[in-house]
């Protein structure tokens, strides 16, 4: 007969083991059982608080209740939010200073121009550099 | 759970009144308090987080969708359990936090008077019980809202699922790791005589 150990007892306290048939037929683990019962119920006993406080808790509670609400969550994101903004209004600052130099019109026209008039297109213009070395 | 917590429930199809939530609140302030203090290990935290979970059942109460409550106890065991958690959460900020004042803490609990034969009786089990909450600081938040509940509580592993809107097996699974974690205190607890 296999006794219960320390780890069984523990298990079977907090509920994570049932009893099985050896405590039917162990008085030994019975008592141990019975034994530990009593020692929980003196450890988890509520202390005494005192009636002061408890007084003051519910005189702070009562003031609560019928102050008004703050609408504390709003406050919560407030941070983030003006975080969000700053980024923002960071990155575009940042892209129209690197946006590309306007032109004239002038400058667009006479490109313009250019582009209609040239019987190649622009993009083989690379290509013959290569050749004229 | 009192029978003003039952009261409570059957009475919100109405409004609920300031002197029945009084009395409510009287009937339950103790127990949320310690609860909120198991969890948070600091007296002055406690007494905000039960003074903010009677303030949200109070609002949650008054707000006309609310449907009548099966358990009122259970209701708020679990706005007290997800406000102190909240608080725990925010805690690993708050690097700068003082450290609750051991005097203070005193000054408001006493264990009570246990019925037992000797003084020795009562010296081990406020000592090992200190010990034991003290290593409640080596869970995780729901490792430690599982066990306080189990032990404290004496909660059934569904009504803590309930609390924790959790399933049974992951409870089950938490409050394992935790009793692993807490095998030393759990031993002096117990089998050290």
């Amino acid at each position: 007969m296999k006794h219960w150990n320390e780890n069984d007892f523990s298990e079977w306290l907090y509920g994570l083991k049932n009893e099985d048939h050896h405590l039917e037929e162990c008085p030994e683990c019975r008592g141990e059982m019975q034994r530990l019962r009593t020692v929980r119920a003196r450890i988890t006993e509520q202390p005494e608080i005192s009636q002061d406080f408890l007084a003051a808790q519910r005189r702070g509670i009562y003031r609560r209740l019928y102050e008004p609400r703050h609408n504390w969550a709003m406050l919560r994101w407030a941070l983030p939010a003006v975080m969000v903004l700053v980024m923002v209004f960071g990155l575009t600052l940042q892209r129209s200073r690197r946006a590309a130099p306007a032109i004239s019109d002038e400058q667009l026209f006479s490109d313009l121009t250019a582009i209609e008039q040239s019987a190649e297109p622009r993009a083989i213009a690379p290509m013959h550099k290569l050749f004229e070395q | 759970m009192g029978v003003m917590a039952d009261r409570l429930g059957a009475s919100l199809d109405t409004q609920a009144s300031t002197r029945e939530f009084g009395t409510w609140m009287a009937s339950e302030q103790k127990r949320i308090f310690l609860l909120c203090r198991r969890l948070l290990q600091d007296v002055e935290e406690a007494d905000s987080a039960t003074q903010d979970a009677f303030l949200k059942a109070w609002q949650a109460l008054n707000r006309p969708e609310l449907k009548e409550l099966e358990d009122a106890g259970r209701w708020l065991t679990r706005i007290a359990v997800n406000t102190c958690l909240d608080r725990l959460r925010s805690r690993r900020w708050q690097f700068w936090r003082k450290r609750p004042n051991q005097q203070d803490e005193q000054s408001i609990l006493e264990l009570a008077a246990t019925g037992g034969p000797n003084a020795e009786d009562h010296f081990f089990a406020t000592e090992i019980a200190g010990k034991l909450e003290g290593a409640l600081e080596k869970l995780s938040l729901r490792q430690r809202a599982v066990f306080t509940l189990r032990h404290y509580e004496d909660r059934s592993m569904a009504e803590i699922a309930e609390i924790l809107d959790l399933d049974i097996g992951t409870v089950k699974v938490h409050l394992f790791r935790a009793t692993a974690k807490l095998r030393e205190e759990l031993h002096d607890l117990y089998f050290r005589h």
